[in-house]
């Protein structure tokens, strides 16, 4: 197990860590203190003040409102998408591809799927546009929960961290 | 020591390492000294200076005085695999066939995780592929194609060639490199290309060298051929320019001798030859090429070669006194069509990173390694992980007062105190028995390695003699040798030195391959034998050319050359082949043919077994092989007196507390250099010298012959 700093994993997280140590990360077992560092990473790439818990993505969090101590999924500029158990899908705004117009946006013609089996739902957030999940479902399938995290069993029994506060 | 200057210094070894210069003299009485200086990786030539003033001063003679005496020198050296590695190489340009522009960047999948730990092999996150040699902005396919068979299809576009000639001029090409689809079959169009490139280059005025596969490595496997060629053109000449500087240097101090340098076929070759690539690994090879040697003069011919260094174990086998060669290895992460001395290498090495899993809770060696820094016990090295080093020191293999003969102090407690609270406190175990397990654990790894590449390959590890070499083999010797069942153990008295020293017994020796295809049935009409054999010779007399071309270089003469031809030979539909020195000098007739494949036979059942033997299915030559070598002189073994069982006095340097097996015991301590031919040693006993250490435990005892070799057994 090897120990890295608070540098490196921000790289780590711009991508820029020298393939070298990122090489050694990746074969190495997981360094204990390694999530800490990670969330301190992210935090500082943030601009809003609430605690990121845990990262659903490149630009999506759960944080702690740090209002409130609710813990809500939230969009790097900041938009809430609501409660961190609920679906945040459900509150993004949606484009789908079913057609073969829209397929042809993002594949050449003839190479994308047969919108009649299959679909693209894209999910972007309503206040910067930014682009965070995309779906391929067939048409009629409902809206996938993609994650349901037990942060209290993560952090207690995996990582070791004090679980931090939450209002309901 | 005093001087001596009855004896004349003939040979030169070196092996320029990434971190240490090795150097090696031979007197012709066969007394030896090794030198050590650090690398300089911007001036080799004075690190081979410095490492030569270390080595000559045990005789107390100088440079100046020894260079004009010695009659061959053999260099070998990381340099040039430096180089591809940290992609410094010229600014090549690449022609190929018109569609295939992305071949050589894409590469081959396996070129992204050649040279991987197996962990990580399977570990697909860490695949990854290396920046290309040359970048598709300098690559040009022309139209052109000539099928499998070697006929042309599509016939070349020579506009085309005109055109990206010009391009590739433009865009800043120092070399131009030409590898077409099947021009091992079929060798015209690329010859063409080749042509047309330097009659544009000519009317451009500009001054580049031109590289066409067919001309360096006309072997099958596209990949190969095109990577080896690129290599050739991004690599080799700013070697040259290094291995030249080395060799002006030595002419400077009067050295009449002509620089040879280690190649991957196992022999040396002359730092003006056309082909360079070949030298791009040479170091650890040297120790197989000793083995050799040493193996002919115990009169053994079976040799498990192993080599410790800090970071890999190398293993190399000698049956029937010749080694394998492996026809497309891969060195630098890049899959090559390059002859190359067959050997398995796996990454613990006595340097090795010692950790616990943090949730098995077992002990993990490597894959990293502290290399030259040696462990946490040498305070200046600024690591704080757990090296196998530490380990040695901490229970008494290694002494701290003299490592590297002194050259640096190891600290024992500081390598306690990590092993405490790394290894030893979370499994709880005592620092001791925490350190002996790392140390087993390597023991028992590398003793697995070994057993498993002997009888893998169908052999009885009882019928092999074991030479054991590197820095740190001897300090290991007895731990990955116990039980395996070796007919002998040997540990020679240069260990350190021993890359250097064999590569100063290879002979000079031009190594040229082509692939062929050649098949003839078992029962074929002695016509069709005949018209095989003519292929074959002229595959060889095409060899021959390029063969003493390389020695007229140097100032040979034709029929100075002793030419060895060879063929790579295969029941037809199998998939591998063998290497065959050929058992007539020149195939014409169906009674040679049949000399070939009887030969062929009989190492088929050697190799596998003679029931395995399938001549219904015919016979195929997939390569013609040619060697050519003249006579050079080689380092002659010391022969010394047998001076009895007793070691001398002055030898005995006391005790040491030594750890193994759950107990501490005083083990005695002698000095290599001044124990004498016939002195047996019982242990526990730790024979030292300035670098290397030969550790005896209790359950083995020594013997030193008269070549100053050491043979290891376990006291039954």
């Amino acid at each position: 197990m090897s120990t890295y700093t608070n540098e490196q994993v921000a790289h780590l997280v711009e991508g820029s860590l020298d393939w070298e140590t990122t090489f050694r990360m990746l074969s190495m077992p997981k360094d204990n203190s390694r999530f800490e560092q990670y969330l301190k990473a992210l935090q500082a790439k943030v601009s809003f003040k609430d605690k990121i818990v845990l990262p659903l993505g490149p630009h999506l969090y759960i944080v702690q409102s740090a209002k409130t101590k609710q813990w809500v999924t939230q969009c790097d500029c900041g938009h809430v998408f609501g409660d961190y158990r609920e679906n945040w899908k459900l509150h993004a705004a949606i484009y789908v591809r079913d057609t073969e117009e829209a397929m042809t946006e993002v594949y050449p013609k003839l190479m994308a799927p047969d919108t009649q089996w299959q679909v693209y739902r894209e999910y972007y957030c309503p206040s910067c546009g930014t682009m965070h999940d995309v779906e391929a479902p067939t048409p009629w399938y409902p809206v996938i929960h993609d994650f349901e995290p037990d942060i209290e069993a993560f952090y207690k029994d995996w990582v070791g961290l004090p679980v931090p506060e939450r209002a309901d | 020591m005093q001087v001596q200057t009855a004896a004349r210094v003939q040979v030169m070894g070196i092996d320029a390492g990434g971190t240490m210069t090795d150097t090696f003299f031979v007197r012709d009485d066969g007394r030896f000294v090794v030198g050590k200086a650090q690398s300089n990786p911007a001036d080799e030539s004075l690190a081979i200076f410095n490492s030569s003033q270390d080595a000559l001063a045990h005789w107390g003679r100088d440079v100046d005085e020894v260079y004009p005496e010695l009659a061959t020198c053999v260099y070998s050296g990381t340099a040039m695999l430096n180089r591809i590695l940290s992609r410094k190489g010229l600014d090549v340009g690449l022609i190929c066939n018109r569609g295939f522009e992305q071949i050589h960047s894409m590469g081959r999948a396996l070129q992204s995780y050649l040279g991987y730990a197996l962990e990580d092999r399977i570990h697909l996150n860490t695949h990854r592929y290396d920046e290309p040699l040359v970048p598709v902005s300098r690559t040009r396919g022309v139209t052109e194609r000539t099928d499998v068979q070697g006929k042309v299809v599509i016939p070349l576009r020579e506009e085309e060639v005109r055109q990206a000639t010009r391009d590739l001029v433009e865009a800043g090409s120092q070399a131009i490199v030409i590898c077409l689809l099947q021009s091992h079959k079929n060798e015209s169009s690329e010859q063409r290309a080749r042509d047309l490139v330097r009659d544009e280059l000519k009317r451009l005025k500009a001054d580049i060298p031109v590289f066409a596969s067919v001309d360096y490595y006309p072997s099958r496997k596209e990949s190969h051929r095109m990577n080896t060629t690129i290599l050739e053109a991004y690599g080799a000449e700013p070697s040259r320019q290094t291995l030249k500087k080395v060799s002006d240097r030595f002419k400077k101090h009067g050295a009449k001798f002509d620089l040879r340098v280690m190649a991957t076929h196992g022999g040396t070759i002359s730092w003006k030859a056309k082909e360079l690539a070949r030298t791009i690994v040479s170091g650890p090879i040297g120790g197989v090429i000793g083995s050799k040697l040493l193996g002919e003069y115990l009169g053994d011919e079976n040799i498990a070669c192993s080599d410790i260094g800090g970071t890999s174990f190398d293993v190399a086998l000698i049956t029937k006194g010749s080694f394998a060669i492996k026809s497309d290895p891969d060195m630098a992460r890049l899959v090559l069509s390059l002859p190359l001395v067959a050997m398995d290498s796996v990454g613990a090495g006595a340097g090795s990173f010692v950790r616990i899993d943090p949730y098995s809770k077992s002990i993990k060696l490597g894959p990293d390694s502290a290399g030259y820094r040696v462990g946490t016990c040498w305070p200046e090295s600024g690591l704080d992980t757990v090296s196998v080093s530490d380990c040695h020191v901490v229970l008494g293999y290694l002494n701290p007062e003299n490592f590297l003969g002194g050259a640096i102090k190891l600290d024992v407690q500081r390598a306690r105190d990590h092993i405490k609270a790394q290894i030893a406190d979370p499994l709880g175990l005592s620092v001791e028995d925490a350190a002996a397990g790392v140390i087993e654990l390597l023991d028992l790894t590398l003793s697995e390695y070994l057993r498993a590449n002997i009888s893998a390959k169908g052999y009885n590890p009882a019928e092999f003699t074991c030479f054991s070499y590197g820095g740190a083999g001897p300090v290991h010797t007895y731990g990955y040798t116990e039980g395996v069942g070796f007919k002998d153990v040997v540990v020679p008295a240069w260990a350190a030195g021993f890359s250097a020293f064999g590569c100063a017994c290879a002979d000079f020796e031009y190594r040229y391959d082509k692939s062929v295809d050649l098949g003839v049935a078992q029962f074929a009409s002695d016509a069709e034998k005949a018209a095989a054999c003519a292929s074959l010779q002229q595959a060889w007399e095409e060899l021959a050319v390029k063969v003493i071309d390389e020695f007229v270089i140097n100032g040979y003469k034709p029929e100075d050359v002793m030419l060895i031809p060879g063929y790579k030979m295969q029941y037809m539909g199998q998939l591998n082949d063998l290497e065959i020195v050929s058992p007539v000098s020149s195939a014409a007739t169906a009674a040679d043919w049949n000399q070939i494949i009887e030969t062929f036979e009989n190492t088929y059942g050697r190799v596998y077994a003679n029931s395995a033997r399938s001549p219904e299915l015919g016979f195929s030559i997939t390569g013609a092989i040619l060697r050519g070598m003249v006579v050079t002189q080689k380092p002659v073994l010391p022969e010394d007196p047998d001076c009895g069982p007793n070691p001398p006095k002055e030898a005995y340097l006391g005790t040491r507390p030594f750890y193994r097996h759950k107990r501490w015991v005083e083990a005695a301590l002698w000095k290599m250099e001044a124990l004498k031919a016939g002195n047996h040693i019982v242990g526990p006993a730790i024979i030292e010298s300035d670098a290397t250490t030969f550790v005896v435990p209790d359950g083995f005892e020594t013997t030193v012959d008269k070549h100053r070799l050491f043979h290891l057994k376990e006291v039954k």
